[in-house]
């Protein structure tokens, strides 16, 4: 059975052609106009403290470690937790704020940029970098997420493939929930390459019910929660 | 050019064999102690994520209500997801089969001289028999999944949608380990278990060319393919290889970005009970100049497969609201007992029953809406509140419609239709007509009720048969009224 000289373009366009016309003759004339009003739950506000211990409970919940800490404090927490797991290399975004941080480290560890294409770097990524320091954008209080929105100054695989990520979380850019959170900031308008939500380190079920930490991505999520 | 030759599912045949998988797995003590335990498990964790009734009903409610709208709009959301897919760089291929969508992944593999792919948890792959098809190629297809990849060892297929090796123990799992991961040492500890796998896998991460994931939501308004995920191999599988392939079916296109949070609530409630997966991940476009990572070509296959049958009927359509979080499987009684693979389909339990006729056909499947107590578990726990039950009784009928009533709603309508007992239902139905007729069949059957076999098929394997009684009810009564108004008039007369 070889199908190899299929051309699969005019196969898609005979598909798509077939799905739609199928799709549509059901449709056709429909008034979406009288659809059913959908009513979202109504969620209690919350004040700033609740939502803080929220974010923090749901993180611990999930077996993430919080951190409270300031900027200038910053270098000292990442100085200790990197010596506390026996780790001596932290990879970081290129950005001026980690700059300033991995200035102030503890001068016994080794800091990479990640300034390189992971195109030819692959074998270095997995295996030589134990550790990566990121930034976030925002964190939602209700499900205790952080939310990333990688770019050329912090690739996605930062805060991937080390098995320690470190992220820092601004207190004062957490939102009650990621309802709110899309509406607030308008997602639907700008959106980068990818957004990911974390909401502890990685983890499975898998093998009888049983929870285990350090699936594929990291083993251990470091929030350093900064201006609370 | 060269037309594809559609290749049956290999499911067809094991659908089939439901009756034999069941008597071979109800037999099975240890697979029936796993799936009891499993299903406790999550049971439980669904039970304990809400906390509140009234929020669990209007969430439900207003998830039904988007998914109904989604549909009501779908081929208008497709080409909506099409056009801003294409716009963020993301390529777009259609099949209506599943020879179609495997044809197409492996050419766009070949295209790219891709030799070693990593599967992320993806169903529609699954159903697509995804990774035959691309060995039959010389293309290595691993399962990054924990659960999937113990499953690809063992040459199964997932057992539940969400916990893919939920039918096996880890002593099973420690025994898969050491017979085919050189340099493991036996080891039941979990995390042991866990750890090894963590490094084989994390090899193949790093080396493979291929990407293959599923999708949870894609959103039409942005051209967002959402995945929801515990792990992190889901986000290796969309970052970390050259080129991402997605594959999912036309129902998952959901209208806008603002539709996403409460169907990912409830997704992940309902499903393991967790507030929010670790990873929830928004992909939009491939790699952008000057970007240090992520696939350079992205492109999404969206898979027909039956599920435009079931769009045509407007009871059958509600099968496709279904957002694949398993909790009508884990509520499920007959699943509970039989466990996954009896169906012999890809997709279990209740969500199977109703599905798998629209993608395998009745002729194969004709068992599968039987297989059913009609206890309405799955209904009521349903998060975007299909009536499963309902739709249930609705296969049936259509399975034993005659073959040749118009229109046909189903591929394989009439497949389960048995002369004797259409005969059977007829005469039922005169009898009961009419009744005159009644009280004469009724009348015989308790005068005659000494001619009832004492074998009755199946009945009669673990039941005794039923026997008639001497006299109807209404003749009891009729009696029994009888005598006391003898006894009346009896008393009236003495006195
Ligand atoms: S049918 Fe309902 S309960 Fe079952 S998997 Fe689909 S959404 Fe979940």
């Amino acid at each position: 059975m070889t199908n190899t000289k299929a051309d699969i373009k005019a196969v898609s366009n005979t598909a798509r052609g077939n799905i739609l016309a199928k799709l549509k003759a059901e449709v056709n004339g429909a008034d979406y106009d009288k659809l059913p009003k959908e009513i979202p739950y109504d969620y209690p506000e919350f004040s700033r403290e609740e939502n803080l211990a929220q974010f923090i409970s749901e993180l611990e919940k999930n077996h993430a470690q919080v951190i409270k800490t300031t900027k200038d404090n910053m270098a000292e927490v990442i100085s200790e937790q990197l010596a506390a797991l026996n780790i001596t290399k932290l990879l970081y975004g290129d950005n001026d704020a980690h700059r300033e941080i991995i200035n102030a480290l503890n001068s016994k560890i080794e800091s990479q940029v990640y300034d390189f294409s992971i195109d030819n770097n692959k074998e270095m990524l997995f295996n030589e970098c134990p550790a990566a320091l990121s930034s976030s954008r925002c964190s939602i209080a209700a499900t205790g997420s952080i939310v990333l929105w990688p770019d050329e100054n912090e690739p996605r695989s930062l805060s991937l493939v080390p098995p320690v990520h470190f992220v820092i979380v601004d207190a004062n850019k957490l939102h009650a929930d990621f309802a709110s959170l899309i509406t607030a900031q308008q997602w639907q308008d700008k959106l980068p390459t990818n957004v990911v939500l974390i909401s502890g380190p990685s983890k499975t079920a898998d093998i009888q019910q049983t929870l285990a930490y350090g699936a594929h991505g990291p083993k251990a999520l470091i929030v350093l929660l900064i201006n609370i | 050019m060269k037309h594809i030759i559609e290749e049956e599912s290999k499911y067809a045949a094991s659908a089939k064999a439901f009756r034999a998988n069941v008597t071979r797995d109800l037999g099975n003590e240890e697979l029936r102690s796993n799936f009891r335990g499993a299903m406790d498990y999550l049971m439980d964790k669904r039970k304990g994520a809400f906390s509140s009734e009234e929020e669990l009903e209007v969430l439900r409610e207003q998830c039904k209500l988007i998914k109904q709208r989604c549909l009501a709009k779908l081929p208008h959301l497709l080409e909506q997801l099409e056009g801003n897919l294409e716009k963020n760089g993301i390529k777009v291929h259609w099949a209506e089969t599943i020879t179609e969508a495997n044809e197409i992944i492996a050419q766009l593999i070949a295209q790219k001289k891709g030799k070693s792919v990593v599967k992320g948890k993806s169903m529609v792959s699954e159903e697509t028999a995804l990774n035959d098809y691309l060995e039959e190629r010389n293309v290595e297809c691993l399962e990054s999944d924990m659960g999937e990849y113990i499953v690809q060892l063992a040459k199964e297929h997932p057992s539940h949608i969400i916990m893919p090796a939920i039918h096996q123990n880890k002593k099973q799992v420690a025994k898969l380990f050491a017979d085919n991961i050189e340099g493991f040492e036996y080891s039941t500890d979990v995390d042991t278990l866990i750890q090894q796998g963590r490094e084989v896998l994390r090899n193949k991460f790093c080396q493979a060319d291929v990407g293959i994931s599923g999708v949870n939501f894609a959103v039409a308004e942005t051209g967002t393919l959402c995945l929801v995920e515990n792990e992190g191999n889901g986000r290796m599988c969309t970052t970390i290889p050259d080129l991402h392939i997605a594959i999912t079916g036309i129902e998952k296109v959901i209208e806008h970005l603002a539709d996403v949070p409460p169907l990912l609530s409830l997704l992940t409630r309902s499903a393991t009970g967790q507030a929010i997966s670790t990873y929830f991940n928004m992909i939009n476009s491939p790699r952008k100049p000057g970007e240090k990572d992520g696939p350079q070509e992205v492109h999404l296959v969206l898979l027909d497969n039956g599920r435009s049958q079931a769009f045509a009927d407007e009871e059958l359509r509600q099968t496709l609201q279904c957002i694949r979080c398993g909790a009508c499987m884990n509520h499920c009684p007959v699943y509970t007992r039989i466990g996954g693979h009896a169906y012999g389909t890809v997709y279990p339990g209740p969500i199977g029953k109703m599905i798998s006729p629209h993608m395998l056909g009745l002729e194969a499947t004709t068992n599968l809406p039987t297989a059913s107590t009609l206890c309405g578990a799955c209904g009521e726990v349903c998060p975007v509140k299909i009536p499963i039950p309902k739709i249930l009784l609705r296969l049936r009928q259509e399975s034993v419609k005659p073959k040749s009533q118009q229109p046909e709603v189903m591929k394989g309508q009439g497949a389960g239709r048995n002369n004797v007992e259409a005969l059977i239902w007829k005469v039922w139905a005169q009898v009961h007509k009419s009744p005159k007729f009644y009280a004469l069949s009724m009348w015989g059957l308790t005068r005659f009720r000494f001619l009832m076999p004492k074998k009755l098929g199946g009945w009669t394997s673990v039941r005794t048969a039923p026997k008639p009684a001497a006299a109807t009810l209404h003749e009891r009564i009729n009696a029994k009224q009888k005598k006391a108004k003898q006894e009346k008039q009896s008393q009236h007369g003495r006195g």
